[in-house]
């Protein structure tokens, strides 16, 4: 086992991390795929409002690579087909039947794997809908099924306290993550299983699988950036990764037959009362997860919270109406101020939360509250470097994102673009408000859009 | 009461706005009504992309811990100038005389600074549409803690608005200066008047209260003591003789810029910026380095007393002058320094070799610190440059 030792990062100082305990949630009666976030998919709908389907029907597929689908989550009535802005696919709301019914799939016995030819299995997770979950650096996109990288990537924990922690979501699920291994053994020779540094149970088998002890702070637990700090050629640079519970999940759709919706999903409003495991199913209502009968009502209802949905630096904006996407496993409820603070900027900031030392808070390490204020307004760059000195990835924002306004793309790549991991550090630390990693992100999303145009 | 106080200002500031919102009678003035309005209350203004967590830090807390920093020297510096002020004017030396005549000379300036100052800042950010930015109240600050306490309030002005103008806004503002700007306004008022920027006659203001008139009387600084050096006297022994021994220079107590004699203030300043990391320490540490290693090693060359300030112990140079003041307070200036991490060991070295070499090859610049540091603002993008090339030589590459 190699132990990556993380240097950059941010160590979490915020309050209601998610306790252990995993709570279950109460049945739900509607849930939806929320096709938004996927990452450079173009939606094919198959389905039409009203539409009957089952729990792993095809709902739509990728205009450019018709075999990839993606499946229902629940069985029941499409009684909702939103649009977004330019008719983008929003969501696909299903109705639930009081009995559900899973669409069968082949399954697959340890003796059939042996004989399963690389490219067989690969269709049969294109169908079975699980093939999204495999992703690939560096721009994230659904991994490429005709390319062979280097090396999968497998996460195991996350150096973000408010996403699900290993040991909950591995508990009695060894035999199906044992078999996932297995399947993405056989799709690519290297499988690197990444724990993030927590207690992880010692009799549970895939504690003893693990390739890469990962140390540090946030976002050391990323792929990227461990890609980033063990990559020894350019090559490695297309490397796959998928999330632990997503390989549960690889394991379990072969060994049931069935496509798997169950999901543990870690949920915090800022307080440690509130703030737990989830085990609830794949595109279920925000609310629905945050509505068990633990927890305040009152304080969740408020309409002046924010959720987000995906990690505290990392995630985006929800609402509460909104459905869960099938990557995510977290969500959080935060405070969003509306009022101003007097003499914010001489205060000593007993409560306030920065990696800089220019806060009195700074030299305690108790948990803070947060909420979803800049805490100043936008600015010229000064060039001060908090950026570069916190990029876990060592790729100095401040002149990446000058050379991107120069439109210097080059520039750009040479500086290290696409090794960024997306963790948002580089705008959550600067003093003048830049959305330094919105920059990076689009400026990505950009070039892949380039490089991937049809000529 | 203080509670009614904030809803009070509160108030006011919400009736005040839609006369400078859009569409209000002084729409045009909007910067500066935003730019008061968020001295008091800074604004709450909710997340638009991810991170949906914000560090409490922002510019204007930024530069307050800058202004923190400089308290030391800013009020050693009144004090000084006060006793010194006294001390020339015969005067009796308690305390409250020093401190008031002090505040009489250097407040003036201060004010006269920040209010030409502004005048451009608050110009400009209405012509050009964009907030005022918080750098300023640094710059204004500084500006006149470089200045001899006799200068006239008329050159002070002068002097901020090239600093402001030609220093910082023809480049685009705050952020995008090559210079820093309040040493560029002094470098002006250096070449521009050198008669009331350097000799031995105007380090030392007498507040006349008969007239209210600033006057200058004689009184060297260490640097300038030792331009005629006879030659068979050692530098130490002829400062000791002019009253600076070294614990004189560091603590300040002599004839010199407003705010630039007391070593040991800069270091108290040096300190508050360091532990909140707010100016790199890498710099200063740099500086103190070229300085020390580059006058050793002169003393070392030089056999003959060519030059008075080569064969001095290298902690004079440390103490002397300006050098503690212009390597905490302006070198660190993030705008006009490298940002990369080597180059900022390079950039405080070089400032602190050229400041020995200027003062001693040409002792007509007896600040060489100020020419040092504007000359390395020319170099810090070089030195961006070449560091960036040579990281990203090291990166595996990924396009």
């Amino acid at each position: 086992m190699k132990t990556v030792k993380i240097k950059k990062g941010w160590q979490f100082k915020i309050a209601g991390i998610p306790s252990k305990q995993l709570k279950d949630c109460p049945a739900v009666s509607i849930v939806a795929f929320v096709p938004d976030k996927l990452p450079f998919i173009k939606p094919r709908l198959l389905v039409q409002k009203g539409d009957h389907v089952l729990i792993g029907s095809v709902l739509f597929e990728d205009k450019k690579y018709p075999e990839l689908k993606f499946l229902s989550p629940g069985c029941g009535t499409i009684s909702d087909i939103t649009y977004g802005p330019r008719r983008a696919l929003h969501e696909i709301v299903i109705t639930l039947d009081s009995d559900e019914i899973f669409e069968t799939f082949e399954k697959l016995t340890e003796s059939g794997f042996d004989q399963i030819k690389r490219s067989s299995l690969i269709d049969r997770l294109m169908a079975g809908g699980m093939w999204p979950f495999l992703r690939q650096l560096p721009f994230r996109q659904i991994a490429d099924p005709d390319s062979l990288p280097n090396a999968v990537w497998v996460t195991l924990g996350s150096a973000d306290p408010f996403q699900p922690k290993a040991y909950v979501y591995l508990n009695e699920q060894a035999d199906f993550f044992e078999f996932g291994i297995k399947v993405l053994r056989r799709l690519v020779d290297m499988v690197n299983i990444c724990r993030y540094d927590e207690p992880c149970d010692k009799n549970n088998s895939a504690a003893n699988r693990v390739t890469h002890r990962i140390l540090g702070k946030y976002p050391a637990s990323d792929p990227g950036v461990v890609l980033y700090h063990t990559k020894k050629t350019a090559a490695e640079n297309q490397d796959w990764y998928i999330d632990g519970q997503d390989v549960i999940h690889l394991g379990k759709f072969f060994k049931t037959g069935a496509y798997p919706i169950d999901r543990i999903v870690s949920f915090s409003d800022g307080s440690s009362k509130n703030s737990c495991h989830f085990k609830t199913r794949t595109g279920v209502c925000l609310k629905d997860i945050a509505s068990s009968p633990l927890n305040d009502q009152h304080k969740i209802n408020d309409p002046h919270k924010r959720w987000v949905v995906g990690g505290v630096l990392s995630g985006y904006t929800s609402t509460r109406d909104a459905f869960l996407d099938p990557y995510q496993t977290s969500v959080m409820v935060m405070e969003e101020t509306h009022e101003s603070e007097l003499f914010g900027f001489v205060r000593p900031g007993l409560k306030k939360i920065s990696n800089s030392r220019t806060v009195i808070s700074t030299f305690s390490a108790a948990p803070l509250p947060i909420n979803s204020d800049m805490h100043g307004e936008n600015r010229p760059c000064v060039n001060c470097g908090y950026c570069a000195k916190i990029c876990p990835v060592d790729i100095m924002p401040q002149f990446t994102y000058k050379s991107i306004d120069a439109d210097e793309i080059e520039e750009a790549l040479a500086y290290g673009l696409l090794d960024c991991v997306e963790c948002g550090l580089c705008s959550f630390v600067c003093p003048s408000k830049i959305e330094l990693s919105d920059f990076l992100i689009t400026a990505k999303h950009r070039y892949h859009k380039e490089i991937n145009q049809v000529v | 009461m203080f509670n009614q106080f904030e809803k009070n200002l509160r108030r006011f500031f919400e009736k005040s706005s839609t006369h400078f919102s859009k569409g209000g009678r002084f729409y045009k003035f909007h910067p500066l009504f935003e730019a008061l309005e968020t001295i008091f209350f800074t604004p709450a203004i909710p997340a638009r992309c991810p991170p949906f967590v914000r560090d409490g830090i922002d510019l204007k807390r930024f530069m307050s811990i800058v202004l923190l920093a400089l308290i030391p020297p800013l009020f050693f510096g009144i004090y000084n100038t006060g006793y010194q002020s006294q001390l020339s004017g015969g005067n009796d030396l308690n305390f409250f005389n020093i401190i008031i005549s002090g505040l009489l000379t250097v407040m003036p300036m201060i004010i006269v600074s920040y209010a030409a100052g502004f005048f451009w800042e608050i110009l400009f950010s209405v012509i050009r549409k964009h907030p005022i930015s918080e750098g300023f109240l640094v710059t204004g600050l500084l500006f006149p803690m470089t200045l001899p306490p006799t200068v006239p309030l008329w050159q002070v002005a002068v002097g901020i608005s090239f600093g402001v103008v030609i220093g910082k806004e023809v480049f685009g503002g705050t952020g995008r200066n090559i210079f820093n700007p309040a040493l560029t306004a002094r470098a002006f008022l250096f070449f521009a008047y050198p008669a009331k920027m350097s000799g031995d006659r105007v380090w030392v203001a007498v507040v006349d209260s008969a007239s209210t008139m600033i006057s200058a009387v004689s009184g060297a600084t260490p640097l300038a003591v030792t331009a005629l050096l006879p030659s068979f006297e050692t530098i130490e022994s002829m400062l000791h003789r002019a009253g600076f021994t070294l614990s004189t220079l560091f603590l300040g107590n002599y004839p010199g810029s407003v705010g630039g004699t007391s070593a040991l203030c800069c270091l108290i300043g040096a300190l508050i910026l360091i532990i909140t990391g707010v100016a790199s320490y890498r710099i200063i540490l740099g500086g103190v380095a070229g300085l020390l290693i580059t006058s050793f090693l002169l003393g070392i060359v030089s056999t003959t007393p060519l030059n008075p300030w080569a064969d001095i112990n290298p902690l004079y140079h440390l103490a002397a002058g300006g050098f503690a003041f212009g390597i905490v307070y302006m070198a660190t200036d993030p705008v006009s320094a490298p940002g990369t991490h080597t180059s900022k060991w390079f950039y405080g070295f070089f400032i602190g070799m050229l400041t020995v070499v200027i003062r001693v090859f040409n002792p007509a610049y007896p600040e060489g610190v100020m020419m040092a540091i504007l000359f390395m603002n020319l170099f810090a993008p070089l030195f961006d440059f070449i560091e960036i090339r040579f990281r990203v030589s090291k990166r595996i590459p990924n396009v």
